[in-house]
């Protein structure tokens, strides 16, 4: 992402946070984040819903090229994630990228996004984990 | 009916010397010469990254003050990657209106002003910064995550997707104006270092300077190298997330479509496409149903889209991949090599006797696709 302020990251503290949908009262489906109109059939007849929080990982890619600010955590693990009734891009965390697998259960957890040097600025939202086993 | 009359282009490098201004201004003088055109109506230019990398709003009247053209009329497209080709359809749109009857199209972007950590994260502002672009997806996160979701979905190993960027390194290195002219073997791929995994260095554009530039006329006069047909274009999905077949690139498939039922156009003799990762360049020909789904890489690595192929010539110029990919800049690039191969003018790759032909521009997996039908004259 570019820069970050204030007003942005909390205008959206509510989808970000809590992972909270759109849905389209006119042809049912859902998208995140919410958007003024449906992506699929253009209804603004909207409301939301709260999107499970277990998932199943589609594809991901092991990211290097990864910008200035990411470096020390370099390489970052980008996840196409499916959520049954929407599917997202998220980042994917604890996991060493040599033992996920597509297919791999994962589960919503809250993380640190960014930190804005100038500002102090810490933004917060949610990444996913591969689910542990017993 | 569009006739491109003149086209310019600076070779595609690190010109550390050259301003944003400066590679614009070569451009464009090398169109109108070749044009022999007196004065045009407007200048568009091209541009996108060019607000974050050398910072500059309003850039195209300042561009025409610093050509000499105080009085032009100009506008500044921006279309993220597609930039170039948006640029096209807006000029044809004001000639076919008879608002302009010559416009100088220019587009111009620089790469190579920063370390490539901060390049990979302004140009990940290409992607939906309230969805995909909110993670740290870098230069090829979502390119590396379509690109393992392809192999996975037709059980196409990663050997067989790298005689992609083989192809373009090879028809790059008689392009003049090419980045990399270089042959690559594919193995050669797998070993680069990995980008986006399973993407490689050598999966990916490389970061460089360029501009290009066209003179577009409405009416046929002396020298004209070919006839822009039609443009047309179509947006996408903000995110690959929503789209319930992510490895079809949907607005694409609609602003070719649109193109078809417009021209009537049938198969061409050469393509130039947006290769901007080897998975994009795979997709796009999948999309546009030169291959069927799934086989796309297959037919690359069978030489069906080289010169001499069963095939369109994809890419003589070496595409995204090995002539580079200037971000505003690239779909002029490619309308100007179009041109240049429809008049036998080519200096690379030629495409001998090509009568027709398709450029394809798209911003990062289709949040918007471009597609102009060009033809020879004469």
């Amino acid at each position: 992402m570019g820069e970050w302020s204030s007003a942005r990251v909390w205008r959206s503290r509510v989808y970000r946070y809590r992972l909270i949908a759109g849905r389209c009262r006119s042809c049912g489906r859902a998208h995140y984040p919410p958007a003024n109109a449906c992506p699929y059939c253009g209804s603004r007849d909207l409301d939301e819903v709260e999107l499970p929080r277990v998932g199943r990982l589609i594809s991901y890619s092991v990211v290097y090229a990864t910008p200035f600010e990411d470096r020390d955590r370099s390489p970052v693990v980008i996840g196409l994630i499916d959520l049954g009734i929407a599917r997202l891009v998220a980042e994917v965390v604890d996991v060493k990228p040599g033992d996920l697998r597509v297919g791999d259960r994962v589960e919503a957890v809250f993380r640190r996004i960014a930190v804005d040097g100038n500002t102090g600025l810490i933004v917060y939202g949610i990444k996913f984990r591969p689910v542990r086993v017993g | 009916m569009v006739y491109v009359t003149g086209v310019g282009l600076v070779n595609v490098d690190r010109h550390y010397d050259k301003s944003t201004r400066r590679l614009a201004f070569e451009a464009s003088t090398a169109a109108l010469e070749s044009s022999m055109a007196e004065g045009v109506d407007f200048i568009i230019v091209a541009s996108s990254i060019s607000y974050l990398h050398e910072p500059q709003l309003d850039l195209a009247s300042y561009i025409a003050s610093s050509m000499g053209l105080r009085g032009v009329r100009s506008i500044t497209v921006e279309c993220g990657e597609a930039s170039g080709l948006a640029a096209v359809m807006t000029a044809k749109a004001l000639i076919d209106s008879g608002q302009a009857s010559r416009v100088l199209v220019v587009g111009v972007d620089k790469l190579s002003e920063y370390p490539s950590w901060r390049v990979y994260k302004n140009l990940s502002l290409l992607y939906d910064t309230e969805s995909d672009a909110f993670y740290s997806i870098g230069l090829g996160g979502i390119a590396g995550l379509l690109m393992r979701l392809y192999m996975n979905v037709y059980n196409v190993d990663r050997l067989t997707l790298a005689y992609w960027p083989a192809l373009m390194h090879q028809n790059a290195k008689a392009n003049p104006y090419a980045m990399l002219r270089f042959a690559i073997t594919p193995e050669k791929v797998l070993e680069a270092q990995p980008v986006a995994e399973p993407l490689t260095l050598l999966d990916t554009f490389p970061l460089g300077d360029g501009a290009a530039a066209l003179v577009l006329e409405g009416k046929a006069s002396r020298g004209v190298l070919a006839e822009i047909v039609d443009v047309e274009s179509a947006t996408g999905y903000q995110s690959i997330a929503l789209s319930d077949d992510p490895l079809k690139i949907e607005s694409l498939e609609v602003a070719y479509g649109r193109l078809v039922e417009r021209t009537g156009m049938g198969s061409v003799d050469v393509v130039e496409l947006h290769d901007s990762f080897t998975i994009t360049g795979i997709l796009i020909l999948e999309t546009l149903r030169f291959t069927e789904r799934g086989k796309a890489a297959e037919a690359v690595a069978q030489g069906v889209f080289s010169v001499g192929g069963e095939g369109p010539v994809v890419n003589p110029s070496g595409g995204l991949k090995a002539r580079g990919h200037p971000i505003g800049a690239t779909g002029v690039y490619q309308v100007a090599e179009v041109a240049l191969q429809l008049a036998g003018e080519f200096p690379g790759l030629k495409v001998d006797g090509a009568r027709s032909g398709l450029v394809v521009s798209i911003n990062a997996m289709g949040s918007s696709s471009y597609v102009a039908y060009m033809r020879a004259v004469g």
